[in-house]
C-alpha cells in the first residue's frame, strides 16, 4: 500500500493520516479510539446490519456506520459526541430487548461484546416489560451450539461460512423480531473450520462444546503460543485454568493464520495435561530404575554417551533450541537422527491464502529437518548395533522393544517414559510443549516463538535446559541459562539463522534467511454483500 | 546537677482510697440483693437476639426439587475478597449449569457478606448464626450438602420494606 494516497482526517479532536479506502473504523483504531462494533470484523466481508458503529462526521446529513463509510480528505469524525452516543445507546437497548439476560449461566459472560458495551454506553435499566421471544438451544454439529435467545444477528457467523470457508451453511432465517440463525437443509457445523465461528460470535450465541460450562473468562492465565499440532505453525492464545489448558484460541497473524485456527488442532490440547508423566530423572541400579538427582543423573547419561555414537530419535514437537542441542550431541560422536510424523488429511480454509490444517500433524517438522535429522517411516532403522539409542521427546508408539534391543544403551529425553524403552539407563524427565519456552519454524520457514503456559510437574526440567547440561557433562561449552542464549548459539552457527533473535522475532516472527518469500496474506475481498 | 522532684502536698481526703473502695463494694452489694434487674443473659439456655443483619456461617439455599440454587456462575469466588469459596463448574444430569464442587473454608471467611450480595440467583447467603465447633479444622470447610443442610434463618442485607434504607 507505498503507492496509495493518504488522507488526513481528525477522530476525536486527534489528527489521523491513513491510506485511502481506509474505513472510519480502522483509522480511528490506528488513532486509539475503539469504535464499538458488532458485525464488523476484519477478516470477513462488511455488512453494516448492527447499526452499533454510528458515528457523527461533521456536515454529514445523518449518523455514519464507521464500518462502512471510507476516510475522507478533511473529515471530523465525533465518536463520543451526544448524538452518537444516544443513536449507540438506542441500538443496545434494541438488542436487548429479547436478549435473556442469563449472564450467569452463559460462558461468553466476561469476554462478551454485549456486557462490554452496554457498561460502557448502555442504559441502566430496560424499559421493556413484554414478555420476551424464545426459541430453543440447538445442536449445530460439530463443536457448536447455538443459543438462538441471545443472538444479536450480526451475520458475522454466515459470513465467515459463505466467503471465508466457502461452504455456505448458516443463514438468517425468519424475519422481523423473530429472525434467527438457521442451518440449511442437511448442512452441518463439520467443516474442519466451522469451530472459528465461535470465537467471531461477539455473544454467547454460538458456544464451543467443548468449553461449555468449563470456566469463566476471567478465570484464565492466557499465554502467547503457537498451535504445535500441525506444521502450518497457527499462532494462538493457549488459555489455561489451574494450571490445565482447557482452550486455545487464535491469535492474529496475517503472516501465518490471519485470525483463524483449524477445529483439530483447537481441540487436541488434552495430550499437554498428561497425567502420567516421567517427573524425577532416573538412572539404573541393581533393582531397575531407580530416581536420583539431576547432576547424578546428567553425569550418567554423560558417562554412557562419551566416545560412543548417539542414534537420536527425536520428536517434532521439539523446539529449534532443543534440535539444536541434539544435533551437536549427535556431532560429538559422528551419530545420526532421525524423526517420524503422524499424518492426516489436509484440510484448508479456502477464504484465505495459505493457510490449511496441514497433512503433516507436528510442530517443528521443517525445522528438524533444516537441523540436519531424517525424516523417515522406520524410526530406528538405521540404528546400527551397540550404538547409544537417544530418545528424545519421541514416544515409540508402534515399535516393539526388540528394534530397541538393538542398541547398545539408551537414554530417555522425554516428558513421558515410553513403553518400548524399558532397558532405559538414564532417564531424564523434559517439560512438553505447553511448560517450556522456545522457537519452532513452520513449513514456509517462519521461525515464532511460544512460551510457557504451565507448571511443569515435579522436578523436570525444559528440554534445552536438560540438553544444554548433558553437553556441559561432556565437556563442550554449553552453559545457558535461558533459552535465547541457546537460539543465540544456534544463530551463528546455522547460516539459515542467521541474524535472528528473540527480540527480532517478537510474537509474530520471522522467515528464515534462505525461507520462500511469502508476502502477507491478503485480506478478505471487502465488499459489501 | 541532681534532678529534683517537686512533692505535692494534698489533703488526706482526696488521696485515701478508703472512701472509693467502701462505694465500689456498695455498688456490688446493692447488686447483690437487687434480684429484679438481672443483666446476666442465662446462655446457652437463654440466648441475646441478634441483628437481622448478623453475618455468621453460611447457608446455600435450595429450590422446590431440593437443588442447589447456584448455577455456578462464578461471581462469589471472584468477589471474596479472603478467597475461601472454591467452585469448579460443570453440569447437572438435565446439562444445565451446575456447581460439580462448591466449598467455603469457614476458618478462612471474614464474613463481609460480599457473596450474599453478588449472588444473582440468592443462592449463597450468610446466616444469622454464630455457634459453630468441629473437632478437626477439616470440619469447617463445608462442602455443597453441607451447606444446603444448614437450617438457620438468613441475614438480611438490607430492611424488605426500606430497600434503600432511607
Amino acid at each position: 500500500m507505498v503507492d496509495a494516497k493518504i488522507v488526513n482526517l481528525t477522530i476525536e479532536g486527534r489528527s489521523v493520516s491513513v491510506p485511502e479506502g481506509t474505513t472510519i473504523l480502522e483509522a480511528a483504531k490506528t488513532a486509539g479510539i475503539l469504535i464499538p462494533h458488532y458485525c464488523y470484523h476484519p477478516g470477513l466481508p462488511i455488512a453494516g446490519v448492527c447499526r452499533m458503529c454510528l458515528v457523527e462526521v461533521e456536515k454529514a446529513p445523518k449518523l455514519a456506520p464507521s464500518c462502512a463509510t471510507t476516510v475522507a480528505e478533511g473529515q471530523v469524525v465525533r465518536v463520543h459526541s451526544e448524538k452518537s452516543l444516544d443513536a449507540r445507546k438506542g441500538v443496545l437497548e434494541m438488542l436487548l430487548i429479547n436478549h435473556p439476560l442469563d449472564c450467569p449461566i452463559c460462558d461468553q459472560s466476561g469476554e462478551c461484546e454485549l456486557q462490554d458495551y452496554t457498561y460502557q454506553e448502555g442504559r441502566n435499566d430496560s424499559r421493556y416489560r413484554e414478555p420476551k421471544r424464545f426459541n430453543p438451544a440447538e445442536d449445530f454439529g460439530g463443536d457448536v451450539i447455538y443459543v438462538p435467545n441471545r443472538c444479536i444477528l450480526c451475520t458475522r457467523c454466515v459470513r465467515f461460512m459463505d466467503d471465508v470457508a466457502h461452504e455456505p451453511t448458516l443463514n438468517v432465517s425468519e424475519r422481523g423480531d423473530r429472525a434467527l440463525i438457521g442451518k440449511f437443509e442437511g448442512k452441518d457445523m463439520t467443516h474442519p473450520w466451522a469451530a472459528n465461528v465461535v470465537d467471531l460470535c461477539p455473544v454467547g450465541a454460538l458456544l464451543s462444546k467443548d468449553f461449555l460450562n468449563k470456566a469463566r473468562a476471567w478465570e484464565l492465565d492466557r499465554t502467547a503460543s503457537i498451535c504445535p499440532n500441525c506444521t502450518q505453525g497457527c499462532n494462538v492464545i493457549m488459555e489455561t485454568r489451574e494450571n490445565q489448558v482447557v482452550r486455545m484460541r487464535p491469535r492474529p497473524n496475517e503472516n501465518v493464520n490471519a485470525f483463524f485456527m483449524c477445529d483439530w488442532g483447537r481441540l487436541n490440547y488434552r495430550w499437554m495435561n498428561e497425567k502420567s508423566r516421567a517427573e524425577h530423572p532416573m538412572v539404573r541400579g541393581k533393582n531397575g530404575l531407580v530416581a536420583t538427582n539431576w547432576e547424578a543423573a546428567i553425569s550418567a547419561a554423560a558417562r554412557v554417551l562419551n566416545g560412543k555414537k548417539a542414534f537420536i530419535a527425536a520428536s517434532p514437537m521439539l523446539s529449534n533450541e532443543s534440535l539444536f542441542l541434539l544435533t551437536q550431541l549427535m556431532q560429538a560422536g559422528g551419530g545420526s537422527g532421525t524423526f517420524r510424523v503422524t499424518e492426516g488429511e489436509e484440510a484448508p480454509l479456502p477464504g484465505v491464502e495459505d493457510l490449511a490444517l496441514r497433512r503433516e500433524r507436528a510442530a517443528n517438522v521443517y525445522g528438524a529437518e533444516k537441523l540436519g535429522f531424517k525424516k523417515t517411516k522406520d524410526l530406528l532403522g538405521g540404528l546400527g548395533q551397540g550404538d547409544v539409542l537417544v530418545i528424545a521427546g519421541e514416544d515409540l508408539a508402534g515399535i516393539d522393544a526388540s528394534a530397541v534391543a538393538r542398541a547398545g544403551d539408551v537414554i530417555v529425553i522425554s516428558s513421558v517414559l515410553p513403553e518400548a524403552a524399558g532397558k532405559a539407563s538414564v532417564v531424564l524427565p523434559i517439560a512438553n510443549f505447553s511448560e517450556e519456552e522456545g522457537t519452532v519454524t513452520n513449513l514456509r520457514g517462519r521461525v515464532q516463538r511460544f512460551t510457557q503456559a504451565r507448571q511443569a510437574p515435579g522436578e523436570t526440567r525444559p528440554s534445552w535446559l536438560v540438553l544444554g547440561d548433558l553437553l556441559g557433562a561432556m565437556g563442550k561449552q554449553a552453559n545457558f541459562f535461558l533459552p535465547s542464549e541457546v537460539f543465540a548459539k544456534l544463530a551463528t552457527s546455522n547460516p539459515s539463522f542467521a541474524g535472528l533473535s528473540y527480540d527480532s522475532l517478537g510474537f509474530r516472527g520471522l522467515p528464515l534467511v534462505d525461507a520462500p518469500p511469502t508476502g502477507p496474506k491478503a485480506p478478505i475481498a471487502v465488499a459489501a454483500r | 546537677m541532681a534532678i529534683t522532684v517537686k512533692v505535692v502536698e494534698r489533703p488526706v481526703n482526696e488521696v485515701s482510697y478508703v472512701r472509693a473502695a467502701l462505694k465500689g463494694m456498695g455498688l456490688t452489694i446493692k447488686h447483690l440483693f437487687a434480684v429484679g434487674d438481672r443483666v446476666t443473659i442465662q446462655y446457652p439456655e437463654e440466648k441475646s437476639p441478634i441483628s437481622p443483619r448478623w453475618r455468621g456461617t453460611h447457608r446455600m439455599l435450595t429450590t422446590e426439587n431440593g437443588k442447589a440454587r447456584c448455577v455456578a456462575c462464578g461471581l462469589c469466588p471472584t468477589v471474596c475478597p479472603a478467597n475461601c469459596i472454591k467452585l469448579v463448574p460443570g453440569e447437572d444430569e438435565e446439562g444445565n449449569r451446575y456447581p460439580l464442587v462448591f466449598e467455603i473454608d469457614e476458618f478462612r471467611c471474614i464474613f463481609c457478606g460480599f457473596c450474599q450480595e453478588v449472588c444473582p440467583e440468592e443462592a449463597i447467603h450468610v446466616g444469622r448464626h454464630y455457634e459453630n465447633s468441629e473437632y478437626s479444622r477439616e470440619g469447617f470447610v463445608y462442602d455443597l450438602q453441607r451447606l444446603m443442610d444448614q437450617t438457620h434463618p438468613v441475614c438480611e442485607m438490607w430492611d424488605p420494606e426500606d430497600p434503600k434504607g432511607e
